[in-house]
């Protein structure tokens, strides 16, 4: 790993992830309050079968318990959106921006392998998934401390539910950089993560709400992440074991790719 | 060991030879300039020296690295100006010097020295490269490419953007780097700059090189315009030796000379001279021989 360039890459960020990290703190802080002011209500709503129930399963979140409530705020597409501000956008601008501006080479002119230019990179994206992540939490935590509910969370496997989204947005991370050293400019690398991302989104909602597609679940990487089961303690490794093995493929493949490429001068 | 030395260097695109067969030493110590037009494989041959594109064939060594298996040592012991380079924005000229210093892994020794002959204040650093003005960023440009004092500096169009006065300082630093014994190697399509400070040039065309000779050489061999104001009968030059093009209008005769003079001033001795004028052909007019030529060789 390279220091100035990790430095550089916090530096650059820092605003950014102050803003965005503060965004999940303030969201996390909600769905505590959500459960506490509103779940025994929704709860008697879906039992009287006015709802489908399906409704009570999204993305394996519900309002009905306090896991439940935090695992829905996990998988809610706006903790998703704020979240990939950096798993998918700085991963994605991380190489293939940096070379659509021409700044790459300059970097590049330095005594710095492409290797471990991505491998820096790669560490940086990891820390700020985990900053947010840890925002997120924090955000339930509180929320929860301020309900007065913090005796149903599982405080001792937040660790776990952590490292749980760390892998999972790592992994988005990861497949961002990935296509962000195969691509000379930054729309093919954003298109291909959003489009990967989108499409393993809508596979696993699809398979929570509707039970004839429940067999498509396994093939998204949001399936993986469990903060429900995690946090009442019944965390299954192969869930941790598949997000690290798709990190594992996608650095391979830009440990391959990016030291073997050309990099013409910028049009 | 020369400072650069490349055997069969190729590049092709596809069916697109971008480099064919290029064969070039630069000795250390010296200010090499590479010459020619813009598509020429200037950039591509730069590139390949510092590890950026792969070569399709051949080999080249800076500083006696080779440039795929060890482009790390060689980026440890250069300085390199990108053309039409590109800087971040978000930085402070100083701040983005500092960074690209740390990233270099040595200390910006020189910076004082170069921020100073270039005309960069501390205020100008201090303020955004995104309000910088073209010039001011090629200056920037420069300070990075020199500032940890390497080996070797390669230089991709170094003057562009700068304003004559600029020129001429970059001139001088290039008089003093060559003075202490660093190597440039830089490439141009401004003849004129090259003709202040190369040594030796090398000057490719669609990839090949076309030429390879000290600076000095390739003056020499360039042709001298002559004009002649005349009082009377003008004297036969036709066939003398390295005269061409002669041409005799209201009693001025004009013509270029090549080569050894005297046969020249043997053959207008006597004659009703009035005035005369001969000057050195501009480097543009050397060069454009070779691009007038057939194939490059």
């Amino acid at each position: 790993m390279n220091g100035p360039l990790f430095r550089h890459a916090w530096r650059s960020q820092r605003l950014k992830l102050g803003v965005v990290s503060t965004a999940l703190l303030i969201w996390g802080l909600l769905m505590p309050i959500i459960y506490a002011q509103y779940g025994s209500q929704f709860q008697t709503l879906m039992e009287s079968g006015i709802l489908p129930e399906q409704f009570a399963k999204f993305g394996n979140g519900d309002i009905f318990s306090l896991p439940g409530s935090i695992a829905l705020g996990i998988i809610h597409p706006i903790a998703i959106s704020l979240t990939s501000v950096f798993a998918v956008g700085f991963s994605a601008a991380a190489i293939a921006g940096e070379r659509q501006r021409g700044t790459l080479e300059v970097a590049l002119a330095r005594p710095v392998s492409r290797r471990h230019f991505y491998l820096t990179l790669l560490a940086a994206s990891f820390g700020f998934v985990g900053v947010t992540m840890a925002a997120l939490l924090a955000g339930g935590v509180i929320g929860s401390a301020f309900e007065g509910v913090i005796g149903q969370l599982g405080l001792r496997n937040l660790p776990l539910l952590w490292l749980n989204g760390v892998l999972l947005f790592g992994a988005i991370a990861a497949i961002a950089l990935a296509a962000s050293v195969s691509f000379d400019r930054f729309a093919p690398a954003l298109g291909v993560t959003l489009g990967v991302v989108v499409v393993m989104y809508f596979l696993e909602i699809l398979g929570s709400l509707w039970p004839d597609a429940e067999f498509v679940q396994p093939y998204s990487l949001f399936h993986y992440l469990k903060p429900k089961v995690v946090l009442t303690g019944a965390a299954a490794p192969v869930d941790f074991v598949v997000l690290a093995g798709v990190i594992a493929m996608s650095m391979v493949w830009a440990l391959v790719v990016f030291p073997r490429r050309d990099l013409a001068a910028p049009s | 060991m020369p400072a650069i030395a490349t055997t069969g260097l190729t590049k092709h695109y596809g069916p697109i030879r971008a480099l064919e067969s290029l064969d070039i030493d630069v000795h250390e110590g010296e200010i090499f300039g590479f010459l020619g037009p813009n598509g020429a494989g200037k950039s591509t041959m730069i590139r390949l020296l510092l590890g950026f594109l792969h070569p399709t064939s051949g080999e080249g060594r800076v500083l006696g690295f080779d440039s795929v298996r060890e482009s790390v040592a060689i980026r440890r012991r250069i300085g390199y100006l990108p053309g039409g380079i590109a800087l971040y924005d978000s930085l402070t000229g100083e701040r983005l010097l500092d960074y690209l210093a740390e990233l270099s892994g040595r200390p910006p020794v020189r910076r004082a020295q170069l921020c100073e002959r270039l005309e960069l204040s501390d205020r100008t650093l201090r303020r955004l490269v995104r309000d910088y003005s073209r010039g001011m960023r090629q200056k920037v440009g420069i300070v990075q490419a020199l500032q940890h004092d390497p080996e070797l500096a390669i230089l991709d169009e170094p003057t562009e953007g700068l304003d004559p006065l600029m020129q001429r300082a970059f001139y001088d630093l290039l008089d003093q780097l060559k003075a202490e014994g660093r190597t440039i190697f830089f490439s141009s399509h401004v003849l004129s700059e090259v003709e202040r400070v190369c040594d030796r040039v090398a000057i490719i065309r669609q990839g090949r090189l076309v030429a390879l000779e000290a600076m000095a050489q390739l003056l020499a061999r360039r042709k001298r315009n002559v004009e002649m104001r005349l009082q009377g009968a003008a004297p036969r030059l036709d066939d003398v030796p390295g005269v061409s093009g002669v041409e005799i209008v209201d009693g001025r005769l004009t013509c270029h000379v090549e080569g050894d003079v005297r046969p020249f001033l043997a053959a207008i001795v006597g004659a009703p001279i009035v005035d005369l004028t001969i000057e050195p052909a501009r480097l543009e007019e050397a060069f454009l021989e070779f691009y007038e030529g057939g194939e490059p060789a």
